[in-house]
């Protein structure tokens, strides 16, 4: 009833040790494409883990299989003890894991504070007669719902665009906004899909400066990226995957450092 | 007087529709062209309910509406699943069912020759039996639908389903049940075109299938398409063109055989011409 409002002090006390989320030698087959092959690795609690490997290794089938999007095969994911395989993807996002997407997927004919007020959690939001037997209610609840949105989007710098439609911000703007439609869900772990794709130099260091501040206020971070400078910057862990196993799994500059590593990472071209 | 009248209340009645119509293609994205079959089925249960003597007007209207309501989530339940373009498909086979039900079920629906005599509705011992005496159920329908359209666009709701046509699974990646909702939507819409259904039955004191076959659910798209997607006033404008446009051609110098089939063409021309030179309609959003 009463959307909580995403507490970002995060209880750090309720983590069983090393074991926030842990994915155990999970498969994936896509008909004869085996997308992931017995991956396991960890996600430690108020860190950022970056998620790095060449084109194809199959990170965002990761992200697909922690959000319940896909199931695997064979494996199995937990998060705080809890396990995650099977269950549909509402009650993971209940247990507090939100995700975003690659090409953004936001609501583009909306207004910037209603892409966020829509990923508020909701027990009433899916009933289409309340509004009509409860009218009041209904009116206050969007009304609390409202507020509760533009301080997600002063979180993250975009309050005074709350009215604006989506499609009139920029692409650095979009990006942050997405962040807030995390936020609003209430997850404290936040799987972002290549958060920093496509910036600009003067977007890039506020993408990034958000992260690590939320990281400050307690939220853990899955990252899939790209680029070693970003990795560098934001990393507190790393996992290597390629075609679908994870090859190496630890400290940022180690992994960047190994040669074996970067050979595959790069083809060869270096 | 009468004529004026009698235009106003159809208008009233398919804006109803027309919000049905809205709450399901132009909000939701939901592209159902069997709105014309569950205006029939509405129009259907209220007849013969009231025929029979078997229930009273109110009694009848809400039956209509909680089983136009079933009905919709029936046929949306198994193909809402399936993504936007093949429910178009499955509506459409839905909507030739049911027209070859209400022409077939001779003994229930009267087959092709309708349902002749509905009784008028009688409210508080008043029988509604002229357009004066209709005009303010009508009226009254019709800012109830539209305080409750209003209501459930500004509410938590609308906000949901509007964003389950923008992005459906960015919705379900913030937890929210969207077949549930799409599910709630269709209910919703059922009532709206139940009620419409049910006051055209009693006020035209006819219904026959034609009334709710595959060019009722064309009409009903174009009043949306023309009106415009979304807005209350699209809502209004739409049905309020369209439905002059056959009172026009009545008083037109031309043959009344003619009039039938040039209405259809001018129907399907407007479609065409909206879709390409003004697809938000004349007061509606991009659809």
């Amino acid at each position: 009833m009463n959307a909580p409002l995403p507490s970002t002090e995060a209880s750090a006390s309720a983590a069983p040790r090393g074991g926030y989320l842990g994915v155990v030698g999970v498969s994936k087959q896509f008909g004869g494409l085996q997308a992931l092959n017995d991956c396991s690795f960890k996600v430690t609690h108020r860190q950022i883990t970056c998620l790095v490997g060449p084109n194809g290794a199959g990170k965002t089938t990761v992200f697909n299989v922690i959000t319940g999007f896909l199931r695997p095969e064979t494996g199995s994911v937990t998060f705080r003890g809890q396990l995650l395989t099977g269950m549909p993807s509402r009650r993971i996002v209940d247990l507090g894991i939100c995700r975003s997407f690659q090409n953004l997927r936001l609501f583009t004919e909306l207004t910037v504070l209603d892409n966020v007020t829509v990923y508020l959690p909701s027990r009433t939001d899916e009933n289409p007669f309340r509004p009509v037997l409860r009218p009041w209610r209904s009116i206050v609840e969007q009304r609390r719902r409202n507020e509760a949105g533009r301080a997600m989007l002063a979180e993250v710098g975009l309050a005074d665009r709350a009215n604006d439609f989506v499609r009139n911000l920029s692409y650095g703007e979009q990006k942050l906004l997405c962040i807030g439609r995390l936020l609003a869900s209430g997850a404290e772990l936040l799987l972002l899909d290549e958060p920093a794709s496509g910036l600009s130099a003067e977007a890039l260091d506020s993408m990034l400066a958000l992260v690590l501040q939320l990281k400050e206020k307690g939220k853990t971070f899955l990252v899939v990226e790209h680029n070693t400078g970003i990795v560098r910057r934001l990393a507190d862990q790393v996992v290597f995957l390629h075609q679908g196993h994870v090859l190496a799994e630890g400290d940022p500059e180690a992994i960047i450092a190994d040669p074996a590593l970067a050979d595959i990472y790069f083809g060869g071209a270096l | 007087m009468n004529f004026l009248l009698s235009y106003l209340i159809i208008a009233e009645i398919y804006a109803l529709a027309a919000m049905s119509t809205n709450l399901l293609i132009g909000v939701t994205g939901i592209f159902s062209i069997a709105q014309g079959a569950i205006f029939g089925i509405g129009a259907y249960i209220v007849a013969i309910a009231t025929l029979n003597d078997a229930l009273p007007f109110p009694l009848a209207m809400l039956l209509a509406m909680v089983l136009c309501s079933l009905v919709n989530v029936a046929m949306a339940l198994p193909s809402l699943r399936i993504s936007g373009d093949y429910f178009v498909v499955t509506s459409l086979g839905m909507q030739f069912v049911l027209t070859a039900a209400f022409t077939n079920l001779t003994g229930i629906t009267g087959g092709a020759s309708g349902l002749p005599g509905v009784p008028p509705p009688v409210l508080f011992g008043i029988e509604l039996d002229d357009s004066q005496s209709f005009i303010p159920l009508a009226t009254l329908a019709l800012v109830a639908g539209m305080i409750c359209y209003w209501l459930v666009m500004r509410g938590p709701f609308g906000r949901l389903i509007n964003a389950i046509r923008e992005d459906e699974l960015a919705v379900s990646a913030a937890g929210k049940n969207v077949l549930m909702a799409k599910v709630g939507v269709a209910a919703l819409s059922g009532v709206y075109v139940g009620v419409a259904g049910g006051l055209y039955a009693t006020f035209i004191s006819f219904i026959d299938p034609s009334s709710c076959d595959i060019a009722a659910s064309f009409l009903l798209l174009t009043m949306f398409v023309v009106g415009g997607a979304r807005t209350l006033a699209g809502c209004l404008i739409g049905p309020a063109l369209l439905m002059a446009l056959p009172q026009i051609l009545a008083v037109m110098p031309i043959p009344s055989a003619a009039a039938g089939p040039l209405r259809q063409i001018i129907y399907g021309a407007l479609l065409i011409a909206f879709m390409l030179f003004r697809p938000q309609g004349i007061a509606g959003q991009k659809l």
